[in-house]
């Protein structure tokens, strides 16, 4: 019963508009570095950079965040954990590619226990290429995946 | 009662990239076994594959995390002395100048992660922020802000630019009157002192037969620095000295990290004093003779080791490496036994561990 009416309301559009600015306003990060772009991560969260004004703050629950920042290179054996983390995330769930090792395997595209491209395990929302990224540029992705959320958003 | 077994990382605050399985009884922490591994990447064996040159961005990359300069000398020094090829002064003073900047931020990084281990918020920010302002520096002078690739085979790839020097002393006088706010702010706190004096004590003896190195062996009381033993580069030109703890707690060793970026700024001042004119480079042939050589540097979490076995042509036939965190890993399992849960993460940020380093 309850479920109907929800789904009912979220036919409105304008309730529609604001949970999805609500959702992008609100990206909270997993704390899960994978690769060496793991300081830039920390530099964009802390003073300075400081993405907590765009809604995006590392949270260490996995239960409670939105989004997986993908740092950098993911191993084989990283990979299963990620894959763990991010079926543990309740939906939505966003992913973000940080850094040419996540979009491609980059320096390491000959290594033999590096994932080539994240891409291959996660479905990913944004790519930032770098080597690391500049934290302007992981702020322009947190940017670009608020605007792909108010656009496309909830599908119903 | 039953022991458990508890799996901590590699999605934790306070990890980074490892897992540790511990054994708990209650609250006690019996046994710590690092499991290590996540961020393996073959760098020994990719550096067979490429040539010299190509394997600069590579080597950096052990850890690039904050430390790369002072991870890349190491390799250059080895190439550098089986070519028998002779740096110009002025890249070397360009080298240190770029190896203490890189030395500060790591330092700096490493106290805001021990405070986050404390619960510390505030000195998460400060450290971080005064940070940036150090790789601003980097920046001005390499041209990136953690991954510089800046020394090459045969000297650096930038000269300084305008007012690089003034920016710098400025910048470094500010950061010195900032350290006395970091004792007052992280290290004369009360409820920092609680949580880290006395906790994780590593005595002198047993930092040297276990092989720690750098500021957590200094910590123990051991004057050891390989920029004073053996000094390389233009270190043996410059009036430093080598900060030491007493205790070897886990204050201590955060204490011998402030006291160095004293000392780095110590020496960074008379490296621009110094620094004389000149070319930056010197031609450097692609393909190294052969022969075996072994070289050490002090890199900012400890000396960091190179052996290099040349065959005559452009790739190198080995290349091993013996990183600082690998070596000051041994000391997490040794030092927790029979500690409370809670001084786990503190114990093991205090080593100033990076996993990168760690796996290659
Ligand atoms: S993109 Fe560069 S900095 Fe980031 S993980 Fe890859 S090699 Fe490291």
């Amino acid at each position: 019963m309850l479920e109907k009416i929800g789904k009912s309301l979220m036919n409105i559009k304008l309730l529609r508009k604001i949970f999805n600015w609500g959702r992008a306003w609100s990206l909270w990060s997993v704390h899960l570095e994978t690769g060496c772009c793991g300081p830039e991560d920390m530099a964009r969260a802390c003073a300075r950079f400081d993405t907590e004004r765009f809604g995006t703050l590392p949270f260490p629950t996995l239960r409670e965040c939105d989004l997986i920042f993908v740092t950098g290179f993911v191993t084989k054996k990283m990979a299963k954990r990620l894959k763990l983390a991010y079926e543990q995330m309740p939906e939505p769930k966003y992913v973000i590619a940080i850094g040419h090792c996540s979009i491609s395997g980059g320096l390491w595209w000959d290594s033999y226990s590096v994932v080539q491209g994240v891409d291959e395990i996660l479905p990913v929302d944004v790519y930032v290429p770098g080597c690391p990224p500049r934290p302007e540029a992981w702020i322009q992705g947190i940017r670009m995946l608020q605007e792909k959320i108010a656009k496309e958003g909830l599908k119903k | 009662m039953s022991i458990m077994k508890l799996s901590m990382g590699p999605q934790h605050p306070i990890t980074g990239h490892f897992r540790f399985i511990l054994d708990v009884d209650g609250d006690l922490v019996l046994k710590l076994e690092p499991d290590i591994g996540y961020t393996h990447r073959g760098i020994e064996k990719l550096a067979e594959k490429r040539t010299y040159l190509q394997n600069l961005p590579l080597i950096e990359r052990v850890n690039s995390y904050c430390d790369s300069v002072g991870t890349m000398l190491g390799y250059l020094e080895a190439i550098e002395e089986l070519m028998g090829l002779e740096v110009p002064e002025r890249a070397k003073y360009l080298r240190v100048i770029a190896a203490e900047l890189n030395r500060i931020a790591s330092h700096l990084y490493a106290a805001c992660l021990f405070s986050v281990a404390t619960g510390l918020e505030t000195m998460l920010m400060w450290p971080i922020n005064d940070r940036e302002l150090i790789l601003d520096l980097l920046e001005k002078l390499t041209g990136q802000r953690i991954t510089y690739t800046y020394p090459t085979i045969g000297g650096v790839r930038f000269d300084m630019s305008e007012g690089f020097k003034e920016e710098a002393l400025k910048r470094l006088d500010y950061l010195e009157k900032r350290t006395e706010d970091y004792y007052k702010m992280l290290l004369w706190n009360h409820t920092f002192q609680i949580r880290a004096k006395n906790v994780g004590i590593l005595k002198p003896s047993d930092a040297i037969r276990l092989g720690i190195v750098g500021p957590n062996l200094r910590a123990s009381g051991v004057k050891a620095d390989v920029r004073k033993d053996e000094p390389y580069e233009v270190y043996d030109r410059f009036d430093f000295s080598i900060p030491t703890g007493k205790n070897g707690d886990s204050y201590d060793r955060l204490e011998v990290r402030f006291k160095e970026v004293e000392q780095s700024i110590n020496i960074l001042r008379q490296a621009i004093k110094d620094i004389p004119k000149g070319p930056i480079k010197k031609w450097a042939p692609p393909i190294v003779p052969k022969g075996e050589v072994y070289t050490r540097v002090e890199a900012a979490r400890g000396e960091f080791g190179y052996y290099i076995v040349a065959d005559g042509t452009m790739k190198p036939y080995r290349l091993k490496m013996s990183p600082p965190s690998f070596r000051n890993l041994i000391a997490l399992p040794y030092l927790c036994r029979n500690v409370p849960l809670a001084d786990v993460p503190v114990i093991y940020i205090s080593l100033d561990l990076i996993p990168m380093d760690v796996d290659r």
